[in-house]
Protein backbone atom coordinates (compact mmCIF):
# COMPACT_ATOMS: atom_id res chain seq x y z
CA UNK A 1 0.00 0.00 0.00
CA UNK A 2 2.56 2.60 1.23
CA UNK A 3 5.07 1.19 -1.56
CA UNK A 4 2.15 1.61 -4.38
CA UNK A 5 1.87 5.18 -3.27
CA UNK A 6 5.29 5.73 -3.23
CA UNK A 7 5.82 4.67 -6.22
CA UNK A 8 2.94 6.57 -7.72
CA UNK A 9 4.20 10.09 -6.66
CA UNK A 10 5.85 11.99 -9.41
CA UNK A 11 9.70 13.27 -9.00
CA UNK A 12 13.11 11.97 -7.52
CA UNK A 13 13.40 10.66 -4.29
CA UNK A 14 13.37 14.05 -2.33
CA UNK A 15 10.15 15.26 -4.07
CA UNK A 16 8.68 12.34 -2.89
CA UNK A 17 9.71 12.27 0.46
CA UNK A 18 8.45 16.06 0.38
CA UNK A 19 5.45 15.02 -0.61
CA UNK A 20 4.68 12.20 1.73
CA UNK A 21 5.22 14.42 4.66
CA UNK A 22 2.89 17.11 3.26
CA UNK A 23 0.31 14.07 3.11
CA UNK A 24 1.41 12.53 6.44
CA UNK A 25 0.76 16.00 7.78
CA UNK A 26 -2.69 16.21 6.26
CA UNK A 27 -3.55 12.97 7.43
CA UNK A 28 -2.86 13.85 11.22
CA UNK A 29 -4.60 17.46 10.78
CA UNK A 30 -7.44 15.62 9.42
CA UNK A 31 -7.43 12.77 12.71
CA UNK A 32 -7.15 15.78 15.30
CA UNK A 33 -9.51 18.35 13.40
CA UNK A 34 -12.33 16.04 12.81
CA UNK A 35 -11.96 12.23 13.25
CA UNK A 36 -10.71 12.17 16.99
CA UNK A 37 -12.99 15.31 18.05
CA UNK A 38 -16.24 12.68 16.73
CA UNK A 39 -14.90 9.31 17.77
CA UNK A 40 -14.56 11.11 21.03
CA UNK A 41 -17.47 10.71 22.94
CA UNK A 42 -18.31 7.40 21.74
CA UNK A 43 -15.77 5.85 23.83
CA UNK A 44 -15.75 5.46 27.54
CA UNK A 45 -12.73 7.55 28.88
CA UNK A 46 -13.93 10.99 29.60
CA UNK A 47 -17.42 10.88 31.55
CA UNK A 48 -17.41 12.57 34.76
CA UNK A 49 -21.11 13.59 35.91
CA UNK A 50 -23.13 11.77 37.88
CA UNK A 51 -26.09 11.05 35.90
CA UNK A 52 -27.60 7.89 35.75
CA UNK A 53 -27.26 7.19 32.21
CA UNK B 1 1.46 -20.04 -10.16
CA UNK B 2 4.44 -17.38 -9.17
CA UNK B 3 1.74 -14.85 -9.79
CA UNK B 4 -0.75 -16.01 -7.24
CA UNK B 5 1.88 -16.52 -5.01
CA UNK B 6 2.62 -12.51 -5.49
CA UNK B 7 -0.94 -11.41 -5.42
CA UNK B 8 -0.82 -13.77 -1.66
CA UNK B 9 2.28 -11.27 -0.58
CA UNK B 10 0.58 -8.53 -1.85
CA UNK B 11 -2.83 -8.51 0.10
CA UNK B 12 -0.70 -9.99 2.81
CA UNK B 13 1.89 -6.81 3.17
CA UNK B 14 -1.57 -4.49 2.87
CA UNK B 15 -2.93 -5.82 5.20
CA UNK B 16 0.24 -5.92 7.51
CA UNK B 17 0.73 -2.20 6.62
CA UNK B 18 -2.80 -1.52 7.67
CA UNK B 19 -2.52 -2.67 11.07
CA UNK B 20 0.54 -0.66 11.67
CA UNK B 21 -1.51 2.21 10.87
CA UNK B 22 -3.91 1.41 12.92
CA UNK B 23 -1.51 1.33 15.51
CA UNK B 24 -0.26 4.70 14.38
CA UNK B 25 -3.69 5.97 14.87
CA UNK B 26 -4.60 4.97 18.22
CA UNK B 27 -0.98 6.14 19.20
CA UNK B 28 -2.39 9.48 18.08
CA UNK B 29 -5.21 9.72 19.25
CA UNK B 30 -4.13 9.25 23.04
CA UNK B 31 -1.57 11.70 22.45
CA UNK B 32 -4.77 13.88 20.96
CA UNK B 33 -6.86 12.78 24.50
CA UNK B 34 -4.17 14.13 27.01
CA UNK B 35 -2.05 16.52 24.93
CA UNK B 36 -3.95 18.43 22.20
CA UNK B 37 -7.42 18.69 24.94
CA UNK B 38 -5.95 20.19 27.27
CA UNK B 39 -4.08 22.69 24.81
CA UNK B 40 -7.38 23.70 23.66
CA UNK B 41 -9.21 23.65 26.84
CA UNK B 42 -7.14 25.68 28.36
CA UNK B 43 -7.00 28.29 26.03
CA UNK B 44 -10.40 28.71 26.23
CA UNK B 45 -10.95 28.63 29.66
CA UNK B 46 -7.86 31.49 29.66
CA UNK B 47 -9.71 33.45 27.07
CA UNK B 48 -12.77 33.28 28.95
CA UNK B 49 -11.84 33.73 32.72
CA UNK B 50 -10.35 36.86 31.57
CA UNK B 51 -13.19 37.71 30.60
CA UNK B 52 -14.91 37.70 33.48
CA UNK B 53 -12.76 39.29 35.30
CA UNK B 54 -12.66 42.19 32.67
CA UNK B 55 -16.54 42.16 33.70
CA UNK B 56 -15.93 42.10 37.02
CA UNK B 57 -13.83 44.92 36.75
CA UNK B 58 -15.83 47.03 34.55
CA UNK B 59 -18.65 46.54 36.54
CA UNK B 60 -17.60 47.16 39.85
CA UNK B 61 -19.65 46.06 42.49
CA UNK B 62 -22.67 44.66 42.59
CA UNK B 63 -25.38 41.71 41.69
CA UNK B 64 -23.58 37.55 40.22
CA UNK B 65 -23.54 37.77 36.51
CA UNK B 66 -23.31 34.34 35.46
CA UNK B 67 -23.19 34.27 31.37
CA UNK B 68 -19.92 33.89 30.92
CA UNK B 69 -19.01 32.48 34.11
CA UNK B 70 -20.09 32.18 37.67
CA UNK B 71 -16.77 32.37 39.33
CA UNK B 72 -13.32 30.92 39.87
CA UNK B 73 -12.70 27.40 42.39
CA UNK B 74 -8.94 27.76 43.84
CA UNK B 75 -8.13 24.40 45.13
CA UNK B 76 -4.85 24.75 46.65
CA UNK B 77 -4.54 20.71 46.61
CA UNK B 78 -4.89 20.47 43.07
CA UNK B 79 -1.27 22.73 42.49
CA UNK B 80 -2.70 24.60 39.63
CA UNK B 81 -4.35 27.15 38.20
CA UNK B 82 -7.62 28.78 39.09
CA UNK B 83 -10.59 27.06 37.58
CA UNK B 84 -13.35 28.97 35.89
CA UNK B 85 -17.08 27.56 36.90
CA UNK B 86 -19.85 27.54 34.17
CA UNK B 87 -23.16 26.48 34.44
CA UNK B 88 -24.12 22.47 32.83
CA UNK B 89 -22.18 19.58 32.68
CA UNK B 90 -22.29 19.05 28.68
CA UNK B 91 -19.55 18.18 27.68
CA UNK B 92 -19.59 21.30 25.42
CA UNK B 93 -19.76 22.90 28.55
CA UNK B 94 -16.28 20.99 30.41
CA UNK B 95 -14.53 20.28 27.17
CA UNK B 96 -13.43 24.10 27.72
CA UNK B 97 -11.62 23.48 30.52
CA UNK B 98 -14.00 24.40 33.33
CA UNK B 99 -15.67 23.07 35.94
CA UNK B 100 -19.43 22.82 35.58
CA UNK B 101 -22.66 23.18 38.21
CA UNK B 102 -24.87 20.50 37.93
CA UNK B 103 -28.40 21.28 36.03
CA UNK B 104 -29.87 18.21 36.28
CA UNK B 105 -30.23 15.55 37.56
CA UNK B 106 -29.78 17.35 40.83
CA UNK B 107 -29.90 20.92 40.34
CA UNK B 108 -26.92 22.58 42.19
CA UNK B 109 -27.78 25.19 44.42
CA UNK B 110 -25.02 28.51 43.93
CA UNK B 111 -22.92 29.56 47.03
CA UNK B 112 -24.61 32.20 47.80
CA UNK B 113 -27.51 30.92 48.55
CA UNK B 114 -28.63 30.48 52.23
CA UNK B 115 -28.34 26.50 52.25
CA UNK B 116 -27.87 23.59 49.44
CA UNK B 117 -25.45 21.91 47.91
CA UNK B 118 -22.84 23.24 45.26
CA UNK B 119 -22.22 20.83 42.92
CA UNK B 120 -20.05 20.50 39.98
CA UNK B 121 -18.08 18.27 37.65
CA UNK B 122 -14.63 18.55 35.50
CA UNK B 123 -12.51 16.17 33.69
CA UNK B 124 -10.14 14.09 35.19
CA UNK B 125 -7.76 13.88 32.19
CA UNK B 126 -7.56 15.66 29.25
CA UNK B 127 -10.28 19.10 27.98
CA UNK B 128 -7.88 20.65 30.50
CA UNK B 129 -8.16 18.33 32.91
CA UNK B 130 -8.77 20.54 36.09
CA UNK B 131 -9.87 17.81 38.33
CA UNK B 132 -7.02 15.59 37.84
CA UNK B 133 -5.67 15.57 41.37
CA UNK B 134 -9.02 15.06 43.23
CA UNK B 135 -7.22 12.48 44.56
CA UNK B 136 -4.76 14.66 46.43
CA UNK B 137 -7.81 16.33 48.33
CA UNK B 138 -7.81 15.05 52.36
CA UNK B 139 -9.76 16.31 54.62
CA UNK B 140 -9.52 19.68 56.19
CA UNK B 141 -8.03 21.04 53.29
CA UNK B 142 -9.79 24.50 51.52
CA UNK B 143 -11.84 24.97 48.57
CA UNK B 144 -12.06 28.33 47.86
CA UNK B 145 -14.75 29.95 45.56
CA UNK B 146 -14.17 33.36 44.55
CA UNK B 147 -17.47 34.96 43.24
CA UNK B 148 -17.44 38.76 42.31
CA UNK B 149 -17.66 39.92 45.33
CA UNK B 150 -16.88 36.76 48.09
CA UNK B 151 -14.52 34.50 48.53
CA UNK B 152 -16.56 31.19 49.79
CA UNK B 153 -13.90 29.52 51.96
CA UNK B 154 -15.11 25.58 52.23
CA UNK B 155 -12.79 22.34 53.70
CA UNK B 156 -12.96 19.04 52.47
CA UNK B 157 -15.09 16.64 55.38
CA UNK B 158 -15.66 13.59 53.33
CA UNK B 159 -13.90 11.64 49.96
CA UNK B 160 -15.73 8.93 47.77
CA UNK B 161 -12.85 7.77 45.99
CA UNK B 162 -15.18 4.94 44.07
CA UNK B 163 -18.82 4.82 43.37
CA UNK B 164 -21.05 4.42 40.52
CA UNK B 165 -22.27 6.67 37.80
CA UNK B 166 -26.13 6.13 38.46
CA UNK B 167 -25.21 7.45 42.55
CA UNK B 168 -27.42 10.61 41.58
CA UNK B 169 -27.64 10.79 45.75
CA UNK B 170 -23.99 12.47 46.19
CA UNK B 171 -25.41 15.45 44.58
CA UNK B 172 -28.46 15.87 46.90
CA UNK B 173 -29.26 19.05 48.88
CA UNK B 174 -27.91 17.27 51.92
CA UNK B 175 -26.35 14.94 50.96
CA UNK B 176 -26.85 12.29 53.59
CA UNK B 177 -23.98 9.74 52.18
CA UNK B 178 -21.37 12.28 53.29
CA UNK B 179 -23.27 11.73 56.83
CA UNK B 180 -24.79 14.99 56.87
CA UNK B 181 -28.09 15.09 57.90
CA UNK B 182 -29.08 18.81 58.35
CA UNK B 183 -29.50 21.24 55.91
CA UNK B 184 -25.78 23.20 55.10
CA UNK B 185 -24.18 25.06 52.70
CA UNK B 186 -22.08 22.00 51.12
CA UNK B 187 -19.76 21.48 47.99
CA UNK B 188 -19.04 18.02 45.74
CA UNK B 189 -16.67 17.65 43.48
CA UNK B 190 -17.22 15.18 40.31
CA UNK B 191 -15.34 13.70 38.23
CA UNK B 192 -14.29 10.22 37.08
CA UNK B 193 -11.81 7.53 38.18
CA UNK B 194 -9.93 5.64 37.78
CA UNK B 195 -7.84 7.86 35.67
CA UNK B 196 -7.73 7.66 31.84
CA UNK B 197 -11.17 5.64 32.42
CA UNK B 198 -14.80 6.48 33.66
CA UNK B 199 -15.66 3.16 35.18
CA UNK B 200 -16.49 5.24 38.32
CA UNK B 201 -16.46 8.69 39.66
CA UNK B 202 -14.88 10.07 42.65
CA UNK B 203 -16.93 12.37 44.99
CA UNK B 204 -15.30 15.26 47.64
CA UNK B 205 -17.83 17.08 49.82
CA UNK B 206 -17.03 20.00 51.75
CA UNK B 207 -19.00 22.62 53.89
CA UNK B 208 -18.58 26.46 53.96
CA UNK B 209 -16.67 27.31 57.05
CA UNK B 210 -16.74 31.12 56.56
CA UNK B 211 -17.00 33.71 53.88
CA UNK B 212 -14.69 36.64 53.68
CA UNK B 213 -15.57 40.03 51.74
CA UNK B 214 -13.62 40.80 48.33
CA UNK B 215 -11.58 43.76 48.75
CA UNK B 216 -10.51 46.66 46.48
CA UNK B 217 -7.23 44.39 45.68
CA UNK B 218 -8.76 40.81 46.12
CA UNK B 219 -6.69 39.39 48.52
CA UNK B 220 -6.88 35.97 48.64
CA UNK B 221 -8.45 34.46 51.93
CA UNK B 222 -5.32 32.92 54.00
CA UNK B 223 -5.86 29.55 52.36
CA UNK B 224 -5.13 30.54 49.29
CA UNK B 225 -1.40 32.43 50.48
Amino acid sequence: MYGWIWRHLPGNAWVKALISVVLVLAVVYVLFQYVFPWAEPLLPFNDVTVDGQ
Amino acid sequence: MSRARNRIAGLISVFGELLITAGLVLGLFVVYSLWWTNVLADRAADKEGAQVRGEWADQGPGALDTKGGLGFLHVPAFGGDEILVKRGTESDVLNNGVAGYYTEPVKSALPQDERGNFTLAAHRDGHGAKFHNIHKLKNGDPIVFESKDTWYVYKVYKTLPETTKYNVDVLQPVPEESGKKEPGRYITLTTCTPMYTSDYRYIVWGELARTEKVDADRTPPAELR
